[in-house]
């Protein structure tokens, strides 16, 4: 905790300076600020638009501080994001000390933003020290400043190891508040023995022959952008109308009872059962149920992919901020890396994996759903960041669509 | 004594611990809800009280389908439980013998299973390609590529099957309290088996009615895990809304309005059925005054 005397410096500094709300926010996230100065300098702080962008923050906002390693750690995560036998979690602790508290609390961005809002904007963690939340959304903890910046020095694997492709996104181009922890591709599921042909087209999950067996993903951004990519937008530069024509073209199949409903991952037990024969899912299942039954497979939509990244953040008032970051910088070992994407079979964003794979489990290594190359990534989109007010008018619109 | 106790305010001091869990876990989380359906704003930004009566005409307006669909499905399911459940009372209270408790006991036993693992179970009963839709198919009554699952039958069925206890329970307990004698009396005066049962049974089970209507109607017009596994949005009922409005959407005060107005249509309804059916048969006053 800074002294008093560090507080009074940091409060004057803020004063002088005109600030927006958001910059506010983020010297809050460096632990400087009381809460209730914060909420005193909110009230009175300017409207000036926001000019210097990435760089002005990241020279005003104080990285995490050098502290001792701690005893445990909170990490939050989306379920079955890691190995059955928390391998990864052991290995952590015998190097470090360090139990990991590992909880699966997180099973939709939108849901865990609703839980931790109110404790994030307090300045509170909620005992979190890291969580795992999708592109979109780790833009917008950004933005509202309820995360802290990395000490890059502290982090030499993740320099050294991180991906080229996911080094700088738009959200945070010198990836300062935000490290991938898997990336993904959403495509089409489907069963290879009750499709007439390989459904390669968006079109094909609505073939009236496989009335009542199609369902879609409720994460809006994979549906919604791989149906506007079909379409013949891009999702990466599409306008609010054009997302909209596609919510209307799902709309008129679900009304038909073309599409069977909206799913997390529950497509996992449906397709199995053969419910349903050709749905939206995430590269990651697919690897795992085609693994157990063979007529179930994955394909790119041919008309374009979407392609996610989950990012490990560390939330402002996180009880070991440090020990976090360290944490971070561990799974970006290579050697421990691999365990993970061994298990999860998502898209690996740390270099060097699929060359120790490669020895282990060759099938893997080549699987361009886990190492995609140059030419499978030209056909994969990342949906466009929205506008709050872009976000909610669709939001609202594809939840009206998924009967909610 | 008991004069005494009465003006030290004994019975008022007995009230206060269930007072006092209403005060702290129903009314004050329902004032803090009324407050939250009159809020505007947006998740990132938070939410602040302007008095937003229009929350309540966009809520209702916005989801007035599946309020529709709430009381449509809980009132089928009403319906058939009631016709499921009231002559499975009646053996069971009449011709159960020494077998009654342990018949009851077979109503029961099922539903010590959690309700979640229940409705799991009925959507791998009635998926697809399962043992009782091949049947239904090779019957004829369900269509050559026709489905059970995820259609407007499987939610009313499950609903039905949930919520039949609280049916057959109440009109066992009414059932069975009634005076053989008086049925007796009926065949003595020359009643068949129809108007002994028109003009003393079914009168005297009206507690057990109302009762049983009420404890299903109520919780099925407000549940949404039927819907959620064995249906598809298009038969997604009012609690789903409310549900995704609260965790996924984050969108409170529409929420905290849809909660409201099911309260409030709840409560009519009650009112309505209360003044059909009696109060007394409402209270259960009715048997007692023989």
């Amino acid at each position: 905790m800074p002294s008093d005397e560090q507080l009074n410096r940091e409060f004057e500094r803020l004063l002088r300076d005109p600030l927006t709300r958001r910059r506010l926010m983020q010297r809050g996230a460096a632990g400087a600020l009381s809460v209730s100065a914060l909420a005193y300098l909110a009230a009175c702080g300017t409207d000036e638009p926001e000019g210097g962008g990435g760089g002005a923050k990241s020279e005003d906002t104080k990285a995490i501080a050098k502290d001792e390693i701690a005893k445990s750690l909170y990490f939050a995560n989306w379920t079955l994001y890691i190995e059955e036998d928390r391998g990864t979690l052991k290995e952590f602790q015998k190097k470090y000390g360090t139990k990991v508290k590992y909880v699966e609390e997180i099973n939709d961005n939108n849901e865990f933003f609703g839980k931790v809002r109110q404790q994030y904007d307090r300045g509170d963690s909620g005992g979190r020290d890291i969580h795992v939340v999708t592109d979109w959304m780790a833009d917008r903890m950004m933005q509202l400043g309820y995360v802290q910046k990395f000490d890059k020095s502290e982090l030499p694997n993740l320099e050294a190891n991180l991906i080229e492709r996911l080094k700088s996104p738009p959200f945070d181009p010198k990836r300062e508040y935000s490290a991938p922890w898997q990336s993904g591709q959403t495509g089409i599921i489907y069963l290879d023995d009750k499709v007439k042909r390989e459904p390669k087209a968006v079109d094909d999950l609505f073939d009236p022959a496989y009335k009542g067996k199609v369902t879609l993903l409720s994460e809006m951004r994979d549906t919604v952008g791989i149906v506007a990519a079909s379409l013949g937008y891009d999702p990466e530069k599409a306008t609010l109308d054009q997302f909209m024509e596609a919510v209307e073209l799902i709309d008129k199949h679900v009304r038909s009872g073309q599409v069977r409903g909206f799913t997390g991952n529950e497509y996992i037990k449906d397709l199995p059962k053969a419910d349903s024969w050709v749905v939206l899912g995430w590269s990651g299942d697919a690897i795992s149920l085609s693994a157990e039954q063979e007529n179930i497979k994955f394909v790119h939509p041919e008309s374009g992919f979407h392609l996610w990244t989950d990012n490990m953040q560390i939330p402002v008032g996180a009880p070991a901020a440090y020990t976090a970051q360290k944490f971070i910088d561990f799974v970006y070992d290579p050697k421990v890396a691999v365990d993970i994407t061994e298990y999860v079979n998502y898209v690996c964003p740390v270099e060097g994996v699929q060359e120790i794979l490669a020895k282990r489990s060759p099938e893997l290594a080549d699987s361009q759903f886990i190492f995609p190359d140059e030419e499978t990534l030209s056909n994969a989109f990342v949906f466009r960041g929205l506008k709050p007010d872009e976000a909610r008018e669709l939001d609202d619109a594809f939840q009206r669509l998924i009967g909610a | 004594m008991p004069r005494a106790l009465k003006k030290t305010g004994l019975p008022y001091l007995l009230l206060l611990p269930g007072l006092g869990w209403l005060l702290v876990f129903f009314a004050i989380p329902l004032l803090i809800m009324l407050l939250e359906s009159l809020k505007t704003g947006a998740i990132d930004t938070g939410y602040t009280l302007t008095w937003e009566f229009a929350n309540y005409s966009n809520a209702l307006s916005d989801f007035n389908d599946q309020f529709l669909r709430s009381f449509e499905y809980a009132g089928l399911a009403t319906l058939l439980a009631f016709a499921i459940g009231y002559p499975l009372a009646y053996v069971i209270a009449f011709r159960g013998g020494k077998y009654r408790h342990a018949l009851l006991l077979a109503v029961i036993v099922p539903f010590f299973v959690t309700y979640l693992i229940r409705t799991l179970s009925w959507e791998t009963i009635l998926s697809d390609s399962s043992l009782v839709v091949d049947t239904l198919r090779t019957v004829g009554l369900v269509s050559e590529g026709g489905r059970v699952l995820d259609t407007t039958a499987s939610v009313v069925a499950g609903i039905t099957y949930n919520f039949l206890p609280f049916m057959i329970l109440p009109l066992y307990a009414s059932l069975e309290r009634i005076d053989g004698r008086l049925l007796e009396a009926g065949y003595d005066l020359y009643g068949r088996r129809r108007d002994v049962f028109l003009r003393v049974t079914l009168p005297l089970s009206m507690p057990g009615v109302v009762a049983g209507t009420l404890l299903t109607f109520i919780p099925a017009a407000g549940d949404f895990i039927n819907a959620e596994l064995l249906g598809t949005p298009r038969q997604f009922m009012i609690g789903n809304v409310i549900q995704s409005r609260y965790l996924e959407v984050a969108d409170y005060p529409t929420a905290a309005a849809l909660s409201f107005l099911l309260m409030a249509f709840m409560l009519i309804i009650v009112v309505v059925w209360a003044r059909i059916a009696g109060t007394e048969a409402l209270l259960g006053t009715e048997g007692e005054r023989r």
